[in-house]
Formats: C-alpha cells, structure tokens, sequence
C-alpha cells in the first residue's frame, strides 16, 4: 500500500515538476496567460502529491508497517509516538521528504503571491522552483527513496538511534529544514527579477520576507541543535565546529549579511551585485552543505552512510553554480549602483563592514570544513584542522562584528555621524568604562572577557541612547506619557526595534559563549560510595548506583549529590548509562541542573562490578544559560520584525510633516530617502507592506 | 577615486591581511595529519608529530576500564596494527572490530598514548541495518 502511493505520489510530483517547466517556458514564449496559469498550478500538483507522499511515510511509520524498510530500520514497536513520527527525519530518505515537503509548500506559497506579476519574471520563478522541486523528486525516486518495501515482514523494526530520541531532535532538523529550503525561494525571485530586466528595487522587498523567515528558523534550528548537542552528546560542549554544524552555520552567516545588505539596497539603491551574490551564495550553501555531509567526502562525527546522493547533490550544485553566475554576470547593467558609500560612519558604511566581516567569517569556516579535501591535493596526506583553527580566526572576527553592532543604533543613511556619533557614544563609553573598573575590582583579567564585558555595555547603551532619542523628538510634537510614547516609537519601527532585538539577543549569547569557554572547568572523578570531590566550589558526593527498566530501555544510574559554593540546598542528580533494547551500545544520559549563573553538568563514565566506585565527569559552565536566553530572544526580535503593528497610529501623519529636516539630528532615515528605496512591496506579503510603511509613521518624521 | 573609496580600500587591506594571518596562525596551530593507521606504521616521518589515526579496532587484546577511564586496543589497518593507550571518558559507542578515530603522539616504548578517542561508524544517523536492508530487496 504504502510503496504504491509513494512511489506514484513522487513520480506524479516529478512528471508535474517537469510539465511546470515545460509549460512555463512555452508561456513566455508565446506570452500566453493560460499556459501561465497552468504551470503554476502545476507547482500546486507537485506540493499535493508531496503531501501524500509525505502523509504516506508518516502513516506507515505510525502504524509500524515493517513491511516498509524505512519504517523498519528507524522505528520499533515500542518507540514512543513521537519518536515515531520524528523517525520521519531520522535517516536521509525521510529528512529529503521533509525538505521536499517545506519546499513544496513555500514554492506554492511563493509562486501565488507573485500570480500578478508580469509574464516573464512569473515564469522565471516557475522554472527555478520547478528545477528544485523537480531536483528533490528525482532524487528521492532513484537515489534514496523512502519507500523501498522488504521481501517479507519483520516482526520489529530495527529502532532509533539513541541519542536521537531526545525531544530537541524531534524539532531540531525540521526547522533547518525551513531554513534550507526558505532561502530558495529568495533565489529563484532574483534570478526571475533579473532575467525580467526589472530595474527597481522593489522586488528585494518581497526576497526580505523569505529571507528574514529563513533565518529566524535556522536560528532557532542551530541553537537547538547546540542544546541538543549539550544535553545529548556528554563532552559539556555545544559547538564542535564539526563539518554537519558548519553547514549550517555558513547559510546562516550569508543570510545574515543579506538582513543588513538588503535594506541599504532598499533605501539606497546600493550593494545590488553583492546582494545578487550573497542570495544565491546563501541557496548553493545549503545545496553544497548536504552534499559535503551526505556523501561522505569530508568525515564527520555525524555524517550520513556514503551514496549516489553525494553526486546527485554535486551535479545539482554544479548546475546552480553556472544558473548564478550566467545570469548575474549577463544582467550585470541592472546591478550597476544608484549611490556611493558616502562615509565610514554611515549607516550604510557600518551594513557594509558588518557584511565583509560575515563573508570573511563564512570563507574561513568554509576553508576550515573543506580542508581536509585542499590539503588532500597539495599535500601526501589530508589535513584537517581543529576548533583551535576556527577559535583563532573566527572568534576576533565575531568580536569585531559584535562591536561594529554594538554603534550600529547610532549611525543614520547617507551622512556621516563621526559628530553625532562621538556625541551618542558619550554614554555608553562611560558606562563600558564603569563595567571595566567593576570587572578588575571582582579580579577578572582575561582580555576575552573584558572585551566582551566593554562590547556588551556599549551595544546596550546604544540601543537606550538611540531609542531615548527616537522618543524624545517624538515628544517634542505629540504630547503623551513617556512609556506611550516609547510603546508606540517602538511600535513604529519594528524592523529597526526588532533588529535590535536580536542584537540585544546576540549580546547575551556572547556573553553565554564566553563565560563557558573561557571558565569552564571540566574534571574527572572515580569516587567511592559516600565519597566527595571538589569541583570550582561545588562538593560533589557519590550517594549510590542503582538500576531502573524504563519504557524501551534499562539504566544505571548514579545518585549524585551537589552542593554549591557556600552550602545552600543539596541538589540530587541522576546520571544515567542506558542499555536501549534495540541498541548494541550503552548511551549516556547527562544530569543537568542550571541557574542563570552556572550550569554543574555531571555524566556517569563507568563502574566497578560491584557498582561501589564510580567514574565521573563533572563540568561547571558558567553562564550557558544565557546562550539559551540570547536564542529565544534573537528569534523574538526576528518575530517581530516580521509582525504588523500592533498599535494603532495616529493618522495626522501627513499634517505633521515640518518643513526642515535636519538628517543629522535624527537617527532614523528620512522621509525622502526612505520613499525613494522603498516601494509598497509586495502586495502578496502584507507583513512586508506594513514594514515598508514605517517611515511615514509621525515619530520617524519627527 | 573618492576620498572615502580610498579610506574603505585601505580598510579593507588591513582587514584582509589581518584575517589572513588568524588563518594562517590558526591552521598551523590546529595542524593535524589524519591518515590511516597503515600509512603511519609504515612511514617514520610522522611518528614524531601528534596525529590523527583512524583504523578498526582488534578484536583481541582490548582492555576497557570504565571505572578508571582508560582503554588500550590494538588499532588494525589492513596490514598493520598499533597498539593504543587512551585515556579519558570511553565512547558509549567504543566495541572491538568498531572503527575508531584517535588523535595523540606515539611514546618511546611504541605506544600511541591517544587522548581523543571518537568512534564513527556506530554513531552516524544513517543506519547501516537499512543500508543492508535496502539492498537485500533489490
């Protein structure tokens, strides 16, 4: 049953892919709307008969048909419910039905919101979204397809892997999968944008919606997998720098360049060519990611099995790369700039620094994965290089993007604010400075540190000193209460606020970062029964081993006791050893507790046969929660952007406009300079209209 | 050329030989061969460096002891084999004939002293079973 559905849904899904382009192609070139129309809803064929494929997977998974030999090699009888619908993503054939799937779905999306637009640059968008979709089809019907069925069926399936049954990892990949396949839709709207000729910069308005979605869900995907990482691999990490995490981590660095390159093209018609790169660099990442770990070329510690995937994946990137290319360099007229940086101390001159350094970030983690595979020509053997080589290179370069983010609330559009900005940085450099004496006086050397501490202090002073100042020339033609007022500057602006948001996220994830490498302690103990050890302050006691048989596996368990620095209460912990029944190896359980300050991170690393010694590792890391915090706040911050306003403004707007408008005095973009960049969008994306309305709001005028 | 173009010009100079020389700093102190097991019995030249070794490990000879975090194995290529002293917290994923990955300097009496031990087969999300399976139904 359930092989019949699936293969015919993907065949269908591949068969209306195909007719997408071919008819697409015919529409523009007998500009006939009709032709159009049907390419489109061809699109809308290939998302319904992914859906069933995809419903197909999930029903046989399910109902544990093991006659399926996916279902059969990622589930068992007794896997919870949901793992077993997370087995869905568990191994490559499923995560590709998953990726196909959010593609599907977004394609749709994207190719009806664009119904309206004009015959070529419509068409455009179906071919490159039907190449892709097509891509994902094929790929699944010949190279990894999910619904291979078995000679006869096994009585159980084979299980989970351990150490994906964890709630993260349910939600983990999926959202990196939004990711992933949210920034072809940015793609496919540039190349149909430039093989149209359209000459304005209106249709990056409509890319920023796709490509602000994106990032909020690789966000909110990479810090979840980092916990997952934390809570599920035992080391007290979060981060390795291993090839799988790069991956995702370089369509994330690009994308995040785009953020800030993409509004100064907005309102300054600039970086048009490098925003024409950066879309389709941040699209062939993702492509070039899942080939580097799906086929085996570069080793990781978790990399999917070798396979004809590796090449498929390869072939579609070379295919891609040449689409890029030909058409940025063919259209390159259209790229040409409006405007020039008109100094360092420019809002734009800031966006553009800030995306060098992203780029340089994203080139050498990208020569750091890669390396075993360069060195491996010009040298005998291969050579890899280690997080040493990413902490040396790429952690000066975040701090210095980090302090370049850290003014950002204090520069305008096309003036230079060397003035303003000494004058704004009064505050913030007194504030950083007090942080600096309070920091030696608690006796912290480390330059990391203190740099970190004076970074955090001035980007959030600025963001007070730029928003005080928003609220006072507010104040200055209407008449309310401050906190009104502030509520409604905010209000006004939420892709400005919002952006600060994630900053201020950001800041808290440094400081995360920081505290637990840079005073994180990690020791190994063997303790007798009743025996204590002492670990930066804290007293850790061997309280007992014992067993306990849970739903699908058995553990030994220690009973730990903590005691913080100072006493306080005691705090029982239960590191596990789990025997899973469907496992050969044991699987490790850490025993977390975690305060805002600390994080004590205790794993079970063996016994004696007479369960009365005990190896384990504790590990104190300071300050780990804050990398959690700055995460959900940074996907608030990219939520709100992406809200509508949620006050209602006054509508005197228009009358209120002064005559004189010193730029120099306001820190938000003027009336003139931001209509000129910014047109009403996309009428497909009402998020984005109203964010392309903000200037004309009274607080933004002033 | 404007005078702001030639300030950004020579900002970027500096930035680009700055990074340059992070990477070069950094890939020379991150510098670690990773070669087979065979490869490294077979050419002196890279037993005095610390290296990463992969190979399986040998059925016979293995010596884990949990409680005292260390475990000794003999490391197997295809024609050679490298005995292997480790110590640290043992891979839950660690078991004889399982192929291994271990970084660390080889002593004076002929023993890897490795403190890095990964396990990598065992632990990829893809499932051999399946694999095999798959291609049992062809």
């Amino acid at each position: 049953m359930t092989e019949g559905t699936g293969n015919l849904s993907l065949l269908m899904a591949m068969l209306a892919a195909a007719g997408a382009l071919f008819c697409s192609a015919l529409a523009v070139k007998s500009d006939n709307q009709r032709v159009l129309t049907w390419a489109r809803r061809l699109i809308y064929v290939f998302m319904a008969m992914i859906v069933l494929g995809s419903w197909a997977l999930l029903s046989a998974l399910i109902n544990s048909d093991f006659n399926n030999a996916y279902v059969a090699s990622y589930t068992e009888r007794a896997l919870p419910m949901g793992y077993k619908v997370a087995a869905f993503w568990a191994g490559q054939e499923g995560s590709l039905m998953l990726w196909a799937l959010l593609l599907a779905g977004m394609s749709a999306i994207a190719v009806y919101g664009y119904r309206n637009r004009e015959v070529v640059e419509q068409a455009v968008l179906i071919r490159i979204l039907a190449l892709v979709c097509g891509f994902f089809a094929a790929l699944m019907l010949f190279a990894a397809n999910p619904f291979v069925q078995l000679p006869g069926e096994a009585v159980d399936g084979h299980g989970l892997n351990p150490l994906l049954q964890d709630p993260y990892m349910i939600i983990h990949p999926p959202l990196l999968f939004v990711g992933y396949a949210g920034y072809t839709i940015p793609w496919a709207m540039l190349l149909a944008a430039l093989i149209a000729g359209r000459k304005d910069n209106q249709w990056i308005g409509a890319t920023r919606i796709w490509l602000m979605v994106s990032w909020l869900f690789l966000t909110i995907g990479i810090i979840l997998g980092a916990k997952w990482a934390y809570i599920e691999l035992g080391w007290g990490g979060y981060w390795a720098w291993d090839p799988v995490e790069n991956a995702s981590l370089l369509p994330w660095l690009t994308g995040t360049a785009l953020l800030h390159s993409v509004m100064v093209q907005q309102h300054r018609g600039m970086f048009k060519t490098w925003n024409a790169s950066l879309i389709s660099v941040s699209f062939l990442l993702c492509i070039f990611g899942t080939y580097l770990t799906r086929s085996g070329v570069v080793q990781s510690v978790h990399s999917f099995g070798e396979s004809l995937i590796g090449t498929f994946f390869l072939a579609f990137l070379g295919v891609c790369v040449l689409i890029s290319c030909g058409v940025i360099a063919w259209r390159r007229n259209l790229l040409k700039s409006e405007n020039i940086v008109q100094g360092v101390f420019t809002r734009e001159g800031a966006f553009l620094v800030v995306n060098v350094l992203l780029v340089l970030i994203t080139l050498t983690t990208l020569v750091g994965t890669i390396f075993p595979l360069i060195s491996g020509v010009i040298l005998p053997e291969p050579v890899s290089v280690g997080p040493a080589f990413y902490n040396k290179v790429v952690l000066p370069l975040g701090m210095a993007l980090i302090a370049v983010m850290s003014v950002g609330p204090l520069l305008t559009y096309g003036k230079d604010a060397g003035k303003t900005l000494a004058r704004g940085l009064t505050l913030p450099a007194f504030a950083a400075a007090m942080v600096l004496v309070i920091a030696f006086g608690i006796g912290l050397s480390d330059l990391w540190a203190m740099a970190c501490a004076v970074v955090a202090t001035i980007a959030v002073t600025s963001i007070g000193v730029g928003l005080s100042r928003a609220v006072k020339q507010r104040r200055l033609i209407e008449d309310e209460g401050s906190l009104a007022t502030t509520l409604r500057v905010v209000d006004g602006n939420h892709r400005r606020y919002g952006g600060q948001f994630v900053h201020i996220g950001m800041i808290m994830f440094m400081v995360g970062v920081a505290g637990s490498s840079l005073f994180g302690v990690t020791e190994t103990f063997k303790l007798k029964t009743g025996e204590s050890a002492k670990i930066s302050g804290h007293t850790v006691t061997f309280a007992g081993l014992h067993q306990n048989r849970y739903a699908n596996y058995t553990a030994v368990e220690a009973h730990i006791d903590l005691i913080p620095p100072g006493g306080g209460a005691t705090q029982h912990m239960l590191p596990q050893m789990r025997f899973y029944d469907k496992s050969e190896q044991p699987s490790s359980q850490v025993a977390l507790t975690s305060t805002l300050k600390r994080d004590a991170y205790v794993t079970l690393a063996g016994w004696d046969d007479d369960g009365q010694r005990v190896a384990i590792q504790a590990i104190i890391n300071p300050l780990v929660a804050w990398i959690w915090i700055g995460g959900i706040v940074m996907s608030l911050g990219a939520v709100f952007c992406l809200m509508p306003k949620l006050i209602r403004q006054a509508s005197r707007a228009s009358t209120l406009v002064p005559a004189n408008l010193n730029p120099a005095e306001s820190n938000q973009p003027t009336v003139h300079l931001s209509l000129a960049g910014e047109g009403l969008c996309d009428n497909s994306t009402p998020t984005n209209a109203s964010a392309g309305t903000t200037h004309l709001k009274p607080e933004t005028i002033k | 050329m404007t005078h702001v173009r030639i300030k950004l010009l020579i900002a970027g100079l500096v930035l680009l030989t700055s990074v340059s020389y992070l990477a070069v700093a950094g890939i020379s102190s991150g510098w670690v061969y990773y070669m087979h097991v065979d490869d490294f019995v077979q050419d002196i030249s890279y037993q005095q460096r610390r290296v990463r070794l992969y190979g399986l490990v040998g059925q016979e000879n293995v010596d884990v002891q949990p409680a005292m975090l260390t475990a000794s194995f003999d490391l197997q290529g295809d024609s050679n084999s490298l005995a292997v002293h480790y110590q640290g917290v043992v891979p839950d994923t660690f078991k004889p004939g399982g192929e291994v990955m271990v970084e660390g300097l080889l002593d004076e009496v002929g023993v890897f002293q490795a403190d890095t031990l990964m396990t990598k087969c065992a632990s990829k999300y893809q499932s051999e079973e399946h694999a095999k399976r798959v291609e049992a139904s062809k």
